[in-house]
């Protein structure tokens, strides 16, 4: 066999199969563990870190099937290979469901045991690198906004900021309308810094250290501070929205991040809304939960679409106004509502309209007192 | 007003710093220095009225680790350090877990880039204007 020496453990109670393993290993350049019980091998498998892991499927006390379990959860990539009896075909093929990777029947011959300890630490390899790899993408992930940021972010910020100073430079200088040239310009290099932070700020915004600082809230402050700012829009459009909340609906949470989640939804509700629309939010205290709705009348999502819509970088097709998103709103919504151990699901009616609905696990009875958040003053959002 | 005062300006982005550099020459005496090195060599060789500094350079933050070590010297502690920046959420990815506030690094104040022109002018006559009423001067 070739290559560095491995790690393999053999858990099996019948002496005969593990002596008789521990002879073919012996010419390998392998280490070697073996257990006689399930509850032994796992101790064992802790300590040794084993590459590779034979487990007879029947033993007294813990059984086969219990201790593939343990160990996948141990480390997913261990790659484990039972023992069995010819009688227990099915079995096998039940383990290999639980995850083991392959069978020995036995009796098996020395040659097929080396067959399946290569290939076993073939698979072993193959497991490493591919969690290595989704180690590796979700690092890029998490970093992409330091990256991006520096990449895509700083020439951006070089150009505008020289854009800035010979625009006061040559004040004076050059006509009205190269000034006004000038001006668009750096307007326009400022819409993209503006998309790109947004796209840096989706991706990167933490949600989950939000929790440390959870505390009650009245859902009926975040959704009137949602609906007032969504108002500007709302109000060049002529949409009306109007909202209704339950005052008692209370959940344990951030303010500041419920407000953002809220507003995603219903700044999306005005834009896909057609002109003079209308737009509906509620909040409701049902089942132990508190359930925000937002519905509006507006073009709809396609049906092919609606599985997609929380995944970043998704975006609809450009609304009534003709403007379409950035495709991170809903995926950010999506992570604050998650991080409140809540779920956004959506339904929808393509030219007709949408319902999204966010649902919290609500607090139970308000009381208040020191410590609790009284519940905050419902604005203009309420209905009248 | 008397004489100008000095300003250094440590940024490892010759574009960038050309163009705050145009902004602050109006009022003040600029140095640069593009790397954290050199910026640390002028400091020590000239007093200056106020630091300039960029966060990411060379191969991380190495502007933060100019700023505290700015802040463990005697000397330069009571110099104002003006921050400017990239994305502010930059600054939490470097720190995960802290506030996203310019307190994570004892300087003055934190701006992001690009900056307005009399933003930072004004940030920056702020600054130096606090730092001498602090020294009595």
């Amino acid at each position: 066999m070739s290559g560095q020496p491995r790690r393999i453990l053999l858990i099996d109670d019948e002496p005969i199969v593990v002596d008789s393993c521990l002879a073919i290993l012996e010419e390998t350049e392998h280490e070697v563990a073996f257990a006689s019980s399930g509850a032994a091998g796992l101790d064992m498998a802790r300590a040794f870190e084993p590459d590779l892991v034979f487990v007879d499927l029947k033993m007294p006390g813990m059984s086969g099937l219990e201790v593939l379990e343990a160990l996948r959860s141990q480390d997913p990539t261990i790659v484990c290979i039972v023992f069995t009896g010819f009688a227990t075909i099915a079995a096998a093929v039940e383990a290999m469901q639980h995850g083991a990777y392959d069978f020995l029947a036995k009796p098996f011959t020395p040659d097929d045991f080396r067959s399946m300890i290569r290939r076993g630490l073939t698979q072993r390899d193959l497991l490493v690198e591919r969690a290595a790899l989704l180690r590796e993408r979700e690092a890029l992930r998490e970093n992409f906004a330091a990256i991006v940021s520096h990449e895509l972010r700083s020439p951006l910020a070089a150009v505008q900021q020289n854009l800035f100073v010979t625009i006061a430079e040559l004040d004076g200088v050059v006509s009205e309308d190269q000034k006004r040239r000038l001006e668009r310009m750096s307007s326009r290099v400022g819409e993209l810094l503006a998309l790109v932070n947004r796209w840096l700020r989706g991706f990167s915004t933490d949600v989950a250290p939000l929790r440390e600082s959870f505390r009650p809230v009245a859902i009926s402050g975040p959704v009137a501070n949602a609906v007032e700012s969504a108002q500007t829009e709302a109000v060049r459009k002529a949409i009306e929205i109007v909202s209704q909340v339950d005052p008692s609906a209370v959940v344990l949470g951030d303010g500041g991040a419920l407000t953002e989640a809220v507003l995603n939804v219903v700044g999306n509700a005005v834009k896909y809304s057609r002109q003079g629309g209308r737009v509906s939010v509620s909040a409701v205290r049902r089942d132990g939960k508190v359930a925000i709705s937002v519905a509006d009348s507006g073009v709809g999502i396609p049906a092919a679409d609606l599985p997609w819509i929380f995944d970043a970088f998704y975006r609809g097709q450009a609304g009534a106004s003709g403007v379409a998103g950035v495709g991170i709103g809903l995926a950010l919504t999506r992570r604050i509502v998650e991080a409140h151990g809540g779920c956004i699901t959506a339904a929808s009616d393509p030219g007709r309209g949408s319902v999204f609905v966010i649902e919290l696990p609500a607090l139970k009875t308000p009381v208040p007192g020191p410590g609790v958040a009284p519940p905050e003053q419902v604005s203009k959002g309420e209905a009248a | 007003m008397s004489e100008r005062r000095k300003v250094l300006i440590v940024d490892d982005d010759p574009d960038f710093v050309a163009g705050i550099r145009a902004i602050l020459d109006r009022e003040y005496d600029t140095v640069v220095a593009y790397n954290p090195k050199d910026g640390w060599d002028a400091l020590k060789k000239d007093r200056y009225d106020l630091l300039c500094l960029d966060i990411m350079m060379g191969r991380g933050a190495e502007g933060v680790m100019m700023a505290r070590k700015i802040r463990r010297d005697k000397e330069l502690r009571n110099m104002p350090v003006l921050i400017i920046t990239g994305l502010r959420e930059q600054i939490a990815f470097l720190f995960p877990g802290q506030a996203v506030h310019p307190g994570f690094v004892p300087v003055d104040e934190l701006m992001e880039k690009p900056v307005e022109p009399d933003l930072l002018l004004q940030k920056a006559a702020a600054l130096i204007g606090a730092s001498e009423a602090r020294q009595g001067r």
